[in-house]
């Protein structure tokens, strides 16, 4: 099989069947650049949410309890899986951080000496919040223990929202790629139907269905790699310049895992893929279905 | 087979399109043979010819075409059989963005030939048809009778042992259509088997060769008596 004869088949593919050819690639851009779109926003929307999620914290009010109670309950707040951080504070650092942001006039407050003395837990938030739940009202039960508290209201809100978000996110990514899938599928038909006689003649010489499909998927290969460079470029412009521009409450939304070339080089990579699989679906279907001669 | 035929079809029953286009039908090309496949538009000539170059496979019977078992073979052996046989369509099936030379020239890059040979085998042809002075022109600057002489040249790239004509004259003046029976038969008399498919009876009648006729789904020898074809 001669290589050098697909490639150039390949590249002159587009120049011969110009239109069908642009079409593809306006269909491969219009897809790649949406799911760009949502990757980037639905990205910053998750990381946001994920470090409010990430700022609420159990705490742990203790009776008047003696030393060796307090080290017990540490001791058992340290061997429960949830718990990733120990904060004690004492009564008199809970006194002293209320005199603090009480400022002046409350030294009457803080003689009274009421405060209790409380573990302060960073908690591992992605657990959910049944298993939050589980483990407060563990330590609930633990002698010594006088009340635990956290902000459940929130947390409650944040997990359904996020569920919700993945969800509609994940469901409308998921519609796209099909749509754009369904759209790449159809739009490389037509390149390869408007090349129908070239596919005759190449049948009619005796070339295999893999020869004559060679050229129609480095084709969609090419295309492939304009639509993701053309969808990159509109990222950039429109994150980069547009957004802060005329979106100033947005600002500079960030890159996704904090690189530019993690969406990028997936959007190229998802552009390429797409145009690849759509021209060898659409040529394998094509090529067996077209016959030589169509007179009876 | 037997030892000298090219093709040969036993007991073959064809329904094409909702009807049966051949029925029981046997029939042997031998090697350097001319033959005429004669009968009426519609009567299933190229159907004829389609299962020589397994475009449709018979519903009994079988097909052999040199070695190949053709209603038997896998779809990975089709074009191997292809590369045998030289295909000529009324329609000529040229490439218009590619001029004579490339047209040519494509017929042997497909079955991966190096460009050297190519080279050289492109010129060798288009010369045996009369046209190496034109191989640089697009298939749109040339007449009807050369655009057939290009898609035959393109059929014996591959030097294939039988040549399959469908009505190559069929859209071409009488002018033209003398240049290519005499181009035929030219070829034919090099060794190379050739089956031609035709409605034209003046073509038969002015270079006579071995005529059978398509009837009826079945195939019948002719002769000529007087001005007239009978069946033998």
């Amino acid at each position: 099989m001669s290589v050098k004869y697909i490639l150039r088949e390949g590249f002159a593919g587009m120049k011969r069947a110009k239109l069908a050819a642009t079409t593809s690639i306006l269909s491969l851009f219009i897809a790649v650049l949406l799911i760009g779109i949502l990757s980037r926003i639905g990205y910053n929307i998750y990381t946001q949410a994920m470090s409010v999620k990430e700022l609420i914290q159990v705490e742990v009010f203790l009776f008047d309890i003696d030393e060796r109670t307090t080290s017990q309950i540490q001791q058992e707040l340290e061997n429960e899986e949830l718990v990733e951080q120990i904060t004690y504070i004492s009564k008199d650092s809970a006194s002293a951080v209320m005199k603090k942001e009480f400022g002046t006039g409350g030294e009457d407050l803080v003689e009274l000496n009421f405060l209790p003395a409380s573990f302060r837990l960073d908690v591992n938030t992605d657990a959910g919040v049944d298993r939050i739940e589980t483990l407060a009202s563990r330590i609930q039960n633990l002698r010594g223990v006088d009340e635990v508290e956290y902000n459940s209201a929130l947390l409650k809100v944040l997990e359904s929202n996020l569920s919700v978000f993945t969800l509609v996110g994940g469901g409308i990514g998921l519609l796209i790629l099909l749509a754009s899938v369904i759209l790449v599928y159809n739009t490389i038909r037509l390149t390869i139907y408007a090349k129908r006689d070239l596919i005759r003649a190449m049948k009619l010489v005796g070339a295999t269905n893999r020869f004559i499909r060679s050229p129609f998927i480095i084709e969609g290969i090419l295309q492939g790699v304009l639509a993701g460079s053309m969808a990159i470029l509109f990222i950039f412009l429109i994150f980069e310049f547009l957004v802060p521009t005329y979106v100033l409450d947005l600002g500079t939304l960030a890159w996704p895992f904090g690189r530019w070339y993690f969406l990028t080089g997936a959007m190229l990579s998802l552009a390429v893929l797409l145009g690849w699989w759509g021209s060898r679906w659409a040529a394998r279907r094509f090529i067996k279905q077209t016959y030589i001669s169509s007179s009876s | 087979m037997s030892e000298t035929a090219v093709v040969e079809l036993k007991n073959v029953t064809l329904s094409y399109e909702n009807r049966t286009v051949l029925e029981d039908v046997s029939f042997k090309l031998h090697n350097g043979e001319f033959v005429y496949l004669i009968g009426p538009t519609g009567i299933g000539k190229s159907s004829f010819l389609k299962l020589l170059y397994r475009d449709v496979i018979p519903d009994r019977g079988t097909v052999r075409v040199t070695d190949y078992p053709v209603n038997k073979i896998s779809m990975r052996e089709i074009p191997m059989l292809r590369r045998r046989l030289g295909i000529v369509f009324q329609d000529f099936q040229l490439l218009e963005d590619r001029n004579v030379h490339d047209n040519v020239a494509f017929a042997l890059q497909v079955t991966g030939e190096k460009p050297r040979f190519i080279k050289q085998r492109v010129l060798e042809v288009l010369t045996q048809v009369g046209l190496s002075h034109r191989r640089k022109h697009m298939p749109k600057d040339l007449s009807g009778g050369e655009r057939q002489r290009v898609v035959i040249a393109r059929a014996l790239a591959n030097e294939p042992r039988i040549l399959l004509a469908d009505e190559p004259s069929g859209n071409l003046d009488p002018r033209a259509t003398k240049e290519i029976m005499e181009l035929l038969r030219q070829i034919n008399n090099r060794g190379m088997a050739v089956l031609m498919v035709t409605h034209d009876y003046a073509i038969v009648k002015k270079y006579p060769a071995r005529t059978v006729r398509l009837v009826k789904g079945d195939i019948q020898e002719l002769v000529w008596k007087g001005d007239k074809l009978i069946p033998a």
